[in-house]
């Protein structure tokens, strides 16, 4: 009903209205969007919706990327605004890994471990080249070529180190990806 | 994943009737990529067992496989809060191989992207320092400020904080014109800013009570167990390379080099304050003598050095910075030696630890700028 209410809406005279589909009001859509996915799956969506902006990282920095990650929550950028807090707790109560940068030998099982004792659900983000494919250290003899053969990774974010901009776009993307998921 | 736990020291264990064996690391609070072992009769650390090399990722090995112009990256990649600082002595010692003279406006613009990144680095260490103590406030604010100057770095670098720019033959590319006036404006600000870091975190009797007396380095110790930068300083001995062995202009240029008689914990705190003042200082001297000219000696791509051994040490940040290449002749070094900073402060990690609290480890611990990421190369 709600839904059927939301389509006339935009017939109304407003700003960046019109009277077809694609040129719908932006926040008109959305609210459309958010109210059609309550209505159809109302447990997906609030479950979906209370992990959505209480994303706790894990504070295991494996390398160099660790000063953007600084940057990141620092006031300039200030990722607190998208939802993510640099958790200083348990990892026992973590649901994100963010790997910042190069992961060693030494490292590799340590991460494993980690992203093992983490509970349900938890998701993984690659930040720099050198957790993609193991960045300018690709001829190491002691670098892990990529972190996804270690743990599922969910968004890489690419760059060596990626700006703050890069990795606050990644957590808008993997919010995107956890408000589409299913619950188990 | 099966892992023996208990008997690799992964897993806390009581190891006598009033001795506990904690790990710490690589997953904590503070900065991780490190991990050690510390042995508590109590609240009192009895034994500590450091092991790095979590982030050991074979620079040293791989410059030998790449021309001289192509390690510059790999290499900074190893200390990114303080990349001019690491090129430095790698491109003064490969200079020296190559035999090639430096035109003085890139010596000068040098020195102005090296203390820069001195403050950011020094920044980037108060924030954390703020975060071991529990005070929020002290993360929030030098990192703010902290991106000033990175914008500052920005303007004559061209990326946020990896820059090449400390290259064989000089810096990359000269400095635009609006730098000038935007760095005396930031530093003027940044010049009341530190007064306002001096009354609220160093004249905070709650960050006394943490750092006074804490963590005390001896000044014989000091330099018996051969530690370097802010570190030695804050134990009395008024030793910096850009003084001592002076490279590009330093000897042209007046500034001073903190020293303090306490050599506790709050000393080293208050080395960091005091030369980020200096470093400012030390632009606005490079500013105002800076010759108009070229900045670099164009060198070929497979630039051949001459058959020899050269050594280079610079200050950085976290102390001194040294290389030592041996080349054979061709395009690409024989042998790459780094001496960072960072491992030789951990080697009083277990000096200073054992005999203090538990509570007093991460003041400790981050008081000597112990950066793992540098320290394992």
């Amino acid at each position: 009903m709600v839904a059927q209410e939301l389509e006339e809406a935009p017939k109304k005279p407003g700003p960046g209205s019109k009277s077809d589909g694609p040129g719908l009001n932006i926040l008109v859509g959305k609210a459309r969007q958010v109210i059609q996915e309550a209505i159809v799956d109302p447990v997906t969506y609030l479950a979906n919706w209370g992990r959505l902006y209480s994303l706790w990282p894990v504070h295991l920095e494996t390398a160099c990327c660790s000063i953007e990650w600084g940057a990141v929550s620092g006031p300039r950028f200030d990722a607190e605004r998208y939802g993510i807090l640099e958790a200083f707790g348990s990892l026992r109560q973590c649901d994100l890994i963010v790997v910042h940068g190069t992961v060693t030998r030494k490292m590799a099982p340590r991460l494993r471990w980690i992203y093992d004792q983490m509970p349900e659900p938890k998701w993984v983000i690659a930040m720099g080249a050198c957790s993609i494919t193991g960045g300018v250290y690709f001829d190491s003899y002691n670098v892990l070529p990529g972190v996804d053969q270690l743990v599922p990774v969910d968004v890489y974010v690419p760059g060596c180190p990626p700006r703050p901009e890069e990795l606050i776009d990644a957590f808008v993307l993997l919010q995107d990806k956890i408000r589409k998921s299913n619950i188990r | 994943m099966s892992m023996p736990l208990a008997s690799s020291g992964l897993q806390t264990a009581q190891v006598a009737e009033d001795k506990l064996v904690v790990s710490i690391g690589p997953q904590h609070p503070g900065a991780g990529h490190f991990r050690f072992t510390i042995t508590v009769d109590g609240d009192t650390i009895v034994d500590v067992a450091p092991d790095p090399g979590y982030v050991h990722r074979g620079a040293e090995k791989q410059t030998e496989y790449r021309t001289y112009l192509q390690s510059i990256p790999m290499l900074e990649r190893s200390s990114l809060t303080d990349v001019t600082n690491i090129i430095g002595p790698y491109s003064l010692a490969a200079e020296e191989l190559m035999g090639i003279e430096i035109p003085p406006r890139g010596q000068y613009l040098r020195m102005i992207m090296s203390e820069n990144q001195r403050i950011m680095s020094h920044l980037y260490w108060l924030g954390i320092q703020g975060i071991f103590l529990g005070h929020s406030t002290m993360f929030m604010w030098p990192l703010g400020d902290r991106d000033i100057f990175v914008d500052l770095g920005q303007m004559i670098g061209g990326a946020r904080i990896t820059y090449s720019y400390w290259i064989p033959g000089g810096v990359r590319n000269d400095m635009p014109e609006s730098f000038k006036p935007r760095a005396l404006k930031v530093f003027d600000y940044f010049e009341t800013r530190l007064k306002d870091y001096e009354r609220i975190f160093f004249q905070n009797p709650l960050f006394l009570k943490r750092t006074e007396d804490v963590g005390v380095l001896r000044r014989e110790d000091a330099i018996k167990l051969g530690v370097v930068g802010p570190v030695l300083r804050g134990s009395d001995v008024k030793s910096d390379t850009r003084i001592d062995e002076p490279y590009c202009f330093y000897k042209d240029l007046d500034f001073e080099v903190p020293s303090y008689k306490e050599c506790d914990t709050y000393a080293r705190c208050m080395v960091h304050l005091v030369e980020m003042r200096q470093s400012m200082r030390i632009i606005r001297q490079c500013l105002e003598k800076m010759p108009l000219g070229p900045v670099r000696v164009k060198l070929s791509p497979q630039q051949r050095t001459n058959p020899g051994e050269a050594y280079a040490r610079v200050e950085a940040a976290r102390g001194a910075m040294s290389f030592h290449i041996i080349s054979d002749g061709s395009t690409k070094p024989y042998r790459v030696r780094i001496s960072v900073p960072s491992m030789r402060n951990l080697i009083v990690l277990k000096k200073l630890l054992i005999g203090s609290h538990v509570a007093d480890m991460p003041a400790i611990y981050w008081s000597l700028d112990y950066w793992p990421v540098e320290a394992d190369k």
